[in-house]
């Protein structure tokens, strides 16, 4: 029976049917936690990169607004719609004022894409905070651009330097070694053994605040 | 063979990585640090534990010509079990992985303990023979983590050993130092407990 023609095909069948429906039950009991995770996570990542413009203006410190979180999240997030921009964008308000914007950003990582948020001041010129929502860079090598030492560096960094250019307005860094101590403003230490994706990181914001800027530099929202 | 003798042959005596030279790749990949490492191994004892349970009950039935292509599905079913339970429940960890589990489909030790055991032995025994392989693939990996991650971050588990003091050797975070730290580790095997001579 085993060498007709018919049974592998049979065979086969019937243990796709088995395994995938296992899988189909395995998912749609987990979709649920998994998806509620990914929301909490991406509000909580948004309103940490507004955070310390919050604390700012609320004389609040940025950690008691990072654990009202979800209040604070709906006290002063609000979501935007664009058209045209194609990115998702939001708003940090208090008391009915915009204290600063919060865009989410993509790029091309060493294997993959990457996705970020930024926040910017009021005037998209100046890059207030940023933080990786994902990347598939390599563990412990690429995915340390995850580590709070690297993205501190551009935190509060004016990347539009010349706000008149319609082309390039954002700013020149350049990367030294991890171990090396930057000897100006415009140096920034890329991660031992991820050349590619440090300069990644780096072009993303640069591409991102470029389009942004250059898009909303004459809209009102 | 009794249960213990084939859990300490698929670890110690036939070891997948020193002895049969499998599962090099992840070996090299994920092996900078710690948690990586035992995280990876973990998904790896599981899924290759119940891989070579359910493709045991199968064998009798399971026509020739098609068993490779049953063995990959069941071995890539596993994965994607550990893949979302680590996603439900410990997202963090899931994220640090990365693309790694998924990667454990195309592990070789998976496939050879399928074809090499799992094919022609009890469902019990083929189990016993997959936790043992997957145990001593993780003590490999933690083994050669250990000093990548000592010396690369001065750190064990993510705990800083090394004071200010210490600079880190940046050739152990990448993949070459793991290419070393495996050759030394085969040749101090092969010297002391096979007694191979050069």
């Amino acid at each position: 029976m085993k060498d007709s023609f018919w049974f592998p095909i049979v065979f086969m069948l019937i243990i796709v049917i088995i395994f995938a429906g296992i899988l189909s039950v395995m998912y749609r009991t987990s979709q649920p936690k998994i998806e509620a995770y990914q929301q909490e996570t991406y509000q909580k990542l948004i309103l940490g990169t507004v955070a310390a413009k919050l604390a700012e203006v609320t004389e609040e410190t940025q950690q008691s607004i990072m654990d009202s979180y979800p209040e604070s999240y709906q006290t002063h997030v609000q979501e935007l719609d664009i058209p045209g921009l194609e990115r998702r964008a939001f708003r940090a308000v208090v008391a009915d004022s915009t204290i600063a914007y919060c865009f989410e950003i993509g790029g091309k990582g060493l294997w993959g894409t990457m996705q970020a948020l930024v926040s910017t001041s009021t005037d998209f010129r100046t890059l207030l905070d940023l933080a990786l929502v994902s990347q598939q860079e390599t563990p412990g090598l690429g995915a340390r651009i995850e580590e709070d030492w690297f993205l501190a560096q551009f935190r509060n960094r004016l990347f539009v330097i010349n706000p008149e250019s319609d082309t390039d307005v954002t700013g020149s860094y350049e990367f030294i070694a991890e171990t090396q101590v930057p000897e100006n403003d415009g140096q920034l230490k890329r991660v031992t053994g991820a050349t590619i994706t440090s300069d990644a990181v780096l072009k993303m914001l640069r591409d991102e605040m470029n389009h942004i800027y250059n898009y909303l530099r004459n809209k009102s929202l | 063979m009794t249960k213990k003798e084939i859990f300490l042959t698929a670890a110690f005596k036939e070891n997948s990585i020193w002895r049969q030279i499998l599962g090099i790749c992840s070996a090299l990949a994920v092996t900078n640090l710690m948690m990586n490492s035992l995280i990876m191994g973990l998904g790896v004892i599981f899924s290759l534990a119940l891989a070579n349970f359910s493709i045991s009950i199968i064998r009798f039935w399971t026509p020739r010509s098609v068993r490779m292509m049953v063995q990959t599905l069941i071995i890539a079913a596993y994965v994607i079990i550990v893949d979302i339970f680590l996603k439900a429940n410990m997202p963090e960890i899931s994220k640090q992985l990365g693309p790694y589990v998924g990667l454990i489909i195309t592990n070789c030790i998976l496939m050879g303990r399928a074809e090499a055991f799992a094919s022609q032995n009890n469902p019990l025994d083929s189990m016993v023979d997959g936790i043992g392989a997957g145990v001593g693939y993780t003590l490999v990996l933690l083994v050669i983590s250990f000093f990548r991650e000592l010396f690369g971050f001065g750190s064990v588990f993510g705990i800083k050993v090394f004071g200010a003091w210490w600079t880190n050797w940046s050739i152990m975070v990448m993949a070459p130092s793991a290419f070393f730290l495996l050759a030394i580790l085969i040749w101090i095997i092969n010297t002391h407990y096979y007694k191979v001579k050069a």
